[in-house]
Protein backbone atom coordinates (compact mmCIF):
# COMPACT_ATOMS: atom_id res chain seq x y z
CA UNK A 1 0.00 0.00 0.00
CA UNK A 2 2.73 2.39 1.06
CA UNK A 3 4.86 1.35 -1.90
CA UNK A 4 1.98 2.05 -4.25
CA UNK A 5 1.46 5.46 -2.70
CA UNK A 6 5.15 6.23 -3.02
CA UNK A 7 5.03 5.22 -6.70
CA UNK A 8 2.02 7.42 -7.31
CA UNK A 9 3.71 10.35 -5.59
CA UNK A 10 6.91 9.78 -7.60
CA UNK A 11 4.87 9.81 -10.79
CA UNK A 12 3.30 13.11 -9.74
CA UNK A 13 6.78 14.54 -9.16
CA UNK A 14 7.89 13.52 -12.66
CA UNK A 15 4.81 14.99 -14.29
CA UNK A 16 5.13 18.23 -12.37
CA UNK A 17 8.78 18.48 -13.40
CA UNK A 18 7.77 18.15 -17.04
CA UNK A 19 4.84 20.51 -16.73
CA UNK A 20 4.43 23.17 -19.34
CA UNK A 21 1.34 25.16 -19.97
CA UNK A 22 0.02 24.97 -23.47
CA UNK A 23 -2.74 27.48 -23.96
CA UNK A 24 -5.12 26.31 -26.62
CA UNK A 25 -4.75 28.47 -29.70
CA UNK A 26 -8.16 29.48 -30.88
CA UNK A 27 -8.33 30.34 -34.53
CA UNK A 28 -9.73 33.70 -35.49
CA UNK A 29 -10.39 32.65 -39.09
CA UNK A 30 -14.04 33.10 -40.01
CA UNK A 31 -14.66 35.35 -37.00
CA UNK A 32 -14.63 39.13 -36.59
CA UNK A 33 -11.05 40.34 -36.33
CA UNK A 34 -10.13 41.29 -32.74
CA UNK A 35 -10.31 45.06 -32.35
CA UNK A 36 -7.14 46.98 -31.56
CA UNK A 37 -5.63 50.41 -31.65
CA UNK A 38 -1.84 50.70 -31.78
CA UNK A 39 0.72 53.49 -32.08
CA UNK A 40 2.46 53.99 -35.40
CA UNK A 41 6.02 52.71 -35.20
CA UNK A 42 8.38 55.63 -34.62
CA UNK A 43 5.55 58.08 -34.00
CA UNK A 44 4.02 57.10 -30.68
CA UNK A 45 1.55 60.00 -30.65
CA UNK A 46 -0.28 58.75 -33.76
CA UNK A 47 -2.53 55.73 -33.36
CA UNK A 48 -4.38 53.61 -35.89
CA UNK A 49 -7.37 51.41 -35.07
CA UNK A 50 -8.28 48.40 -37.17
CA UNK A 51 -11.87 49.60 -37.00
CA UNK A 52 -10.90 52.68 -39.02
CA UNK A 53 -10.10 50.43 -42.00
CA UNK A 54 -13.59 48.89 -42.14
CA UNK A 55 -14.83 48.77 -45.73
CA UNK A 56 -11.39 47.90 -47.08
CA UNK A 57 -9.67 44.56 -47.43
CA UNK A 58 -6.83 44.53 -44.89
CA UNK A 59 -3.64 42.51 -44.96
CA UNK A 60 -2.33 42.45 -41.41
CA UNK A 61 1.30 41.36 -41.25
CA UNK A 62 2.98 40.58 -37.94
CA UNK A 63 6.75 40.95 -38.25
CA UNK A 64 9.95 41.45 -36.27
CA UNK A 65 13.43 42.60 -37.21
CA UNK A 66 14.92 39.25 -36.21
CA UNK A 67 12.51 37.27 -38.40
CA UNK A 68 14.34 35.84 -41.41
CA UNK A 69 11.36 35.34 -43.78
CA UNK A 70 10.27 38.96 -43.13
CA UNK A 71 13.29 40.05 -45.18
CA UNK A 72 11.74 38.24 -48.13
CA UNK A 73 8.17 39.32 -47.47
CA UNK A 74 8.77 43.06 -47.15
CA UNK A 75 9.82 43.80 -50.77
CA UNK A 76 6.99 41.61 -52.08
CA UNK A 77 4.39 43.17 -49.78
CA UNK A 78 5.61 46.60 -50.85
CA UNK A 79 5.02 45.64 -54.48
CA UNK A 80 1.57 44.28 -53.62
CA UNK A 81 0.76 47.47 -51.73
CA UNK A 82 1.64 49.51 -54.81
CA UNK A 83 -0.39 47.31 -57.14
CA UNK A 84 -3.74 47.35 -55.37
CA UNK A 85 -6.05 50.38 -55.15
CA UNK A 86 -5.71 52.29 -51.87
CA UNK A 87 -9.47 52.87 -51.61
CA UNK A 88 -10.04 49.10 -51.48
CA UNK A 89 -6.96 47.74 -49.77
CA UNK A 90 -4.76 48.52 -46.76
CA UNK A 91 -1.62 46.81 -45.67
CA UNK A 92 -0.93 47.20 -41.97
CA UNK A 93 2.24 45.76 -40.53
CA UNK A 94 2.54 45.14 -36.80
CA UNK A 95 6.04 45.08 -35.39
CA UNK A 96 6.62 42.80 -32.41
CA UNK A 97 10.20 43.71 -31.48
CA UNK A 98 10.69 43.90 -27.74
CA UNK A 99 13.86 45.97 -28.19
CA UNK A 100 13.45 49.40 -29.75
CA UNK A 101 16.62 49.46 -31.88
CA UNK A 102 15.71 46.56 -34.19
CA UNK A 103 12.85 47.89 -36.35
CA UNK A 104 14.58 51.10 -37.46
CA UNK A 105 17.62 49.24 -38.79
CA UNK A 106 15.37 46.70 -40.51
CA UNK A 107 13.25 49.39 -42.17
CA UNK A 108 16.40 51.21 -43.29
CA UNK A 109 17.46 48.03 -45.11
CA UNK A 110 13.96 47.17 -46.30
CA UNK A 111 12.12 50.46 -46.80
CA UNK A 112 8.37 50.23 -47.35
CA UNK A 113 5.64 52.81 -47.91
CA UNK A 114 2.96 51.05 -45.85
CA UNK A 115 2.41 51.71 -42.17
CA UNK A 116 3.95 49.70 -39.37
CA UNK A 117 2.39 49.74 -35.92
CA UNK A 118 4.19 48.88 -32.70
CA UNK A 119 3.08 46.06 -30.40
CA UNK A 120 6.20 45.36 -28.29
CA UNK A 121 4.25 43.54 -25.57
CA UNK A 122 2.58 41.24 -28.13
CA UNK A 123 -0.94 42.02 -26.85
CA UNK A 124 -2.48 42.10 -30.33
CA UNK A 125 -0.42 39.09 -31.42
CA UNK A 126 -1.93 37.19 -28.50
CA UNK A 127 -5.44 38.20 -29.50
CA UNK A 128 -4.84 36.88 -33.01
CA UNK A 129 -3.33 33.62 -31.67
CA UNK A 130 -0.01 33.70 -33.51
CA UNK A 131 1.82 30.40 -33.66
CA UNK A 132 4.79 31.45 -35.77
CA UNK A 133 6.63 34.36 -37.31
CA UNK A 134 5.80 35.97 -39.60
CA UNK A 135 2.04 35.56 -39.67
CA UNK A 136 -0.36 37.51 -41.83
CA UNK A 137 -4.13 37.73 -41.79
CA UNK A 138 -6.43 38.72 -44.62
CA UNK A 139 -9.46 40.59 -43.30
CA UNK A 140 -12.42 41.25 -45.54
CA UNK A 141 -14.40 44.47 -45.97
CA UNK A 142 -16.77 43.48 -43.14
CA UNK A 143 -13.94 42.95 -40.66
CA UNK A 144 -14.11 39.14 -40.79
CA UNK A 145 -10.79 37.28 -40.80
CA UNK A 146 -10.70 35.49 -44.15
CA UNK A 147 -7.45 33.57 -43.75
CA UNK A 148 -4.28 33.20 -41.79
CA UNK A 149 -0.84 32.59 -43.34
CA UNK A 150 1.90 31.40 -41.04
CA UNK A 151 5.45 31.74 -42.34
CA UNK A 152 6.37 33.23 -45.69
CA UNK A 153 7.90 31.94 -48.90
CA UNK A 154 8.26 34.17 -51.99
CA UNK A 155 5.94 31.89 -53.98
CA UNK A 156 3.14 32.57 -51.44
CA UNK A 157 2.64 36.07 -52.77
CA UNK A 158 0.73 34.99 -55.89
CA UNK A 159 -1.92 33.09 -53.94
CA UNK A 160 -2.19 35.99 -51.52
CA UNK A 161 -2.61 38.47 -54.37
CA UNK A 162 -5.37 36.35 -55.93
CA UNK A 163 -7.12 36.01 -52.59
CA UNK A 164 -7.04 39.74 -51.93
CA UNK A 165 -8.13 40.59 -55.48
CA UNK A 166 -11.03 38.18 -55.07
CA UNK A 167 -12.11 39.88 -51.85
CA UNK A 168 -11.79 43.33 -53.40
CA UNK A 169 -13.99 42.13 -56.26
CA UNK A 170 -16.54 41.01 -53.68
CA UNK A 171 -16.00 37.27 -53.80
CA UNK A 172 -16.04 35.48 -50.45
CA UNK A 173 -15.61 32.09 -52.06
CA UNK A 174 -12.65 29.93 -51.21
CA UNK A 175 -12.49 30.87 -47.56
CA UNK A 176 -9.34 29.17 -46.49
CA UNK A 177 -8.47 27.35 -43.38
CA UNK A 178 -5.23 28.36 -41.76
CA UNK A 179 -2.50 28.22 -44.35
CA UNK A 180 1.00 27.29 -43.28
CA UNK B 1 18.26 0.87 5.71
CA UNK B 2 14.53 1.39 5.77
CA UNK B 3 13.22 4.80 4.89
CA UNK B 4 10.11 5.78 6.78
CA UNK B 5 7.06 6.30 4.67
CA UNK B 6 6.37 9.73 6.17
CA UNK B 7 9.90 10.89 5.38
CA UNK B 8 9.70 9.58 1.81
CA UNK B 9 6.33 11.25 1.26
CA UNK B 10 7.67 14.56 2.60
CA UNK B 11 10.77 14.38 0.38
CA UNK B 12 8.63 13.62 -2.65
CA UNK B 13 6.15 16.40 -1.94
CA UNK B 14 8.89 18.96 -1.32
CA UNK B 15 10.63 17.84 -4.54
CA UNK B 16 7.33 18.19 -6.40
CA UNK B 17 6.89 21.70 -5.07
CA UNK B 18 10.47 22.68 -5.95
CA UNK B 19 10.42 21.13 -9.42
CA UNK B 20 6.98 22.62 -10.05
CA UNK B 21 8.62 26.00 -9.68
CA UNK B 22 10.73 25.13 -12.71
CA UNK B 23 7.68 24.49 -14.88
CA UNK B 24 7.83 26.75 -17.89
CA UNK B 25 5.41 28.37 -20.21
CA UNK B 26 6.38 28.06 -23.88
CA UNK B 27 8.15 31.01 -25.45
CA UNK B 28 5.64 32.76 -27.68
CA UNK B 29 6.52 33.42 -31.34
CA UNK B 30 6.86 37.16 -30.67
CA UNK B 31 9.13 36.62 -27.67
CA UNK B 32 12.00 35.10 -29.62
CA UNK B 33 13.91 38.30 -30.28
CA UNK B 34 16.63 37.63 -27.71
CA UNK B 35 16.83 33.96 -28.63
CA UNK B 36 17.34 34.95 -32.29
CA UNK B 37 20.42 37.07 -31.50
CA UNK B 38 23.62 35.81 -33.19
CA UNK B 39 25.40 35.52 -29.85
CA UNK B 40 22.70 33.13 -28.60
CA UNK B 41 23.66 30.59 -31.26
CA UNK B 42 25.37 27.37 -30.29
CA UNK B 43 28.20 28.34 -32.63
CA UNK B 44 28.06 32.11 -33.18
CA UNK B 45 31.00 32.18 -35.61
CA UNK B 46 31.30 28.96 -37.67
CA UNK B 47 34.28 30.30 -39.68
CA UNK B 48 36.29 31.02 -36.56
CA UNK B 49 35.37 27.59 -35.17
CA UNK B 50 36.52 25.89 -38.39
CA UNK B 51 39.87 27.73 -38.28
CA UNK B 52 40.43 26.87 -34.62
CA UNK B 53 39.56 23.24 -35.24
CA UNK B 54 41.92 23.07 -38.21
CA UNK B 55 44.80 24.22 -36.04
CA UNK B 56 43.70 22.03 -33.15
CA UNK B 57 43.48 18.92 -35.34
CA UNK B 58 46.94 19.53 -36.76
CA UNK B 59 48.58 20.14 -33.42
CA UNK B 60 46.67 17.81 -31.15
CA UNK B 61 45.41 15.12 -33.55
CA UNK B 62 48.14 12.69 -32.49
CA UNK B 63 46.67 12.62 -29.00
CA UNK B 64 43.82 10.61 -30.47
CA UNK B 65 41.11 12.73 -28.92
CA UNK B 66 39.71 13.98 -32.18
CA UNK B 67 40.05 12.66 -35.70
CA UNK B 68 43.12 11.06 -37.23
CA UNK B 69 46.60 11.11 -35.78
CA UNK B 70 48.99 13.63 -37.24
CA UNK B 71 51.12 16.59 -36.48
CA UNK B 72 52.21 19.86 -37.89
CA UNK B 73 51.80 23.54 -37.66
CA UNK B 74 48.18 23.79 -38.97
CA UNK B 75 49.32 26.31 -41.53
CA UNK B 76 47.92 24.56 -44.63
Amino acid sequence: MRNSLARILSTIVMFVACATTHAAVETVVGKPAPAFELPVLGSESRHIALESQRGKVVLLDFWASWCGPCRQSFPLYEKLHGELPAQDFTLLAINLDEMADGPAAFLFEHPVSYTSLADPAGDVAKKFGLVGMPTSFVIDRDGIVHSRHTGFKPQDIDALRSEIRGLIAGSTDGRQADAH
Amino acid sequence: MRIKFGTAARVILVSAALLGGCATTPVQPWERGRLARWDMRWDPDPLQTAMREHTHFSKEGSNGEIGAAGGGCGCN
